[in-house]
């Protein structure tokens, strides 16, 4: 994600993030979802595009306000993608309601059809690909991840570093930790993912 | 002092805004250098305040990603805020705090990655869409 961002400022390209949360599906409807999406790009920009300073304008006219509707925030969002390169990143596709999966992934087409330059990445869980690969036909790649055995390694030598009863570890502990669970996870987590096998089915 | 700071992040409760938690953390270790006597009963009175604090302060932002109340000032943030009044900045940041470098770097190295980042727009029908899939806990968050 970082490293999207740091390309980013080197060219006029625009990033934006969203993380769905199971906990926060409530909150996180589409219209808002897609808003955050807008929102971050806006927020980059030097200046409020006026065709969104309008709509901002307007609703205040309504009593209250009126949060802006989603066929107006994939509408604001067509506009400013297709002035400048976007590129938008999606994590845990799958926390995200059924409904909602359905009409973000049908705005984000929307927005591709009609911004050529917008990039959109998106992660999430293996059981999301066949609806991702649906909804966006055509226009998918999709990648199995997992650690391989170096993430591993790294991740825990970071973590025994931190120990904090450093006493209980011994030095052949430690050379055995580093190198069995690597070896088995490796076999648990990232070959039955490459062969498409979920995980929770080899526990 | 990592002792310490352990033994008092296990008796937080569960569900605690991680945000709040990273000032606490903060907070914390000033604590424990002006106060070496940790264990008096004043000191932990006195964190225990903090705590409540820091608490009560962050109770708004009960989940990544939520509303954000803050009374906003300028023209230009109710603008935004009008947009969508989710943070999603607030997980960012917690996910930059916890991963480890270098982690996932060869996945940003893959074809498929390169490919899908160089593209410069032009010609049809192209993979404008990279999805990453893999089970629960395996990490695909925390690649840089």
């Amino acid at each position: 994600m970082d490293r999207l961002g740091d390309q980013a400022r080197g060219r006029n390209t625009a990033v934006a993030c969203f993380y769905l949360d199971f906990a926060a599906r409530k909150e996180q409807s589409v219209a808002r979802i897609l808003g955050s999406l807008l929102r971050q790009v806006v927020g980059g920009m030097e200046k409020v595009p006026e065709e969104i300073s309008r709509a901002f304008q307007e609703q205040k006219n309504v009593i209250g306000g009126r949060e802006p509707r989603l066929p107006d925030i994939v509408k604001m969002l067509q506009t400013i993608t297709s002035s400048r390169p976007t590129f938008v990143c999606i994590d845990a596709l799958d926390e995200c309601a059924t409904t909602h999966r359905f009409k973000l992934l049908n705005s984000l087409k929307q927005i591709l059809e009609t911004s050529p330059r917008t990039r959109i990445f998106i992660i999430g869980r293996p059981h999301v690909r066949p609806e991702i690969e649906k909804r966006l036909a055509g226009r998918v790649i999709s990648v199995p991840v997992g650690p391989n055995k170096d993430d591993i390694i790294e991740y825990l030598r970071l973590r025994l570093d931190e120990d904090e009863t450093p006493d209980a570890m011994d030095e052949s502990l430690e050379a055995e930790i580093l190198e069995k669970i690597p070896e088995n996870m490796s076999e648990m987590y990232v070959w039955p993912m490459v062969l498409g096998i979920p995980p929770h089915t080899i526990r | 002092m990592q002792y310490l700071q352990g033994r008092f992040n296990a008796r937080r409760p569960p569900l605690f805004p991680t945000g709040a938690l990273l000032s606490l953390s903060f907070q914390e270790s000033i604590y424990t250098e002006q106060l070496p006597v940790y264990n008096s009963a004043a000191s932990k009175e006195r964190k225990m305040s903090q705590y409540n604090i820091d608490n009560s302060l962050s109770h708004n932002t009960n989940s990544f990603n939520v509303q954000n109340n803050y009374v906003v000032a300028d023209e230009q943030s109710q603008l935004l805020t009008w947009l969508s009044p989710l943070e999603p900045k607030l997980r960012h940041r917690d996910i930059q705090e916890r991963r480890v470098d270098n982690v996932g770097e060869w996945l940003l190295q893959t074809e498929e990655f390169r490919t899908w980042n160089d593209w410069s727009g032009e010609g049809e029908g192209d993979k404008a869409v990279l999805f990453w899939y893999g089970g629960p806990g395996v990490g695909k968050t925390f690649i840089r």
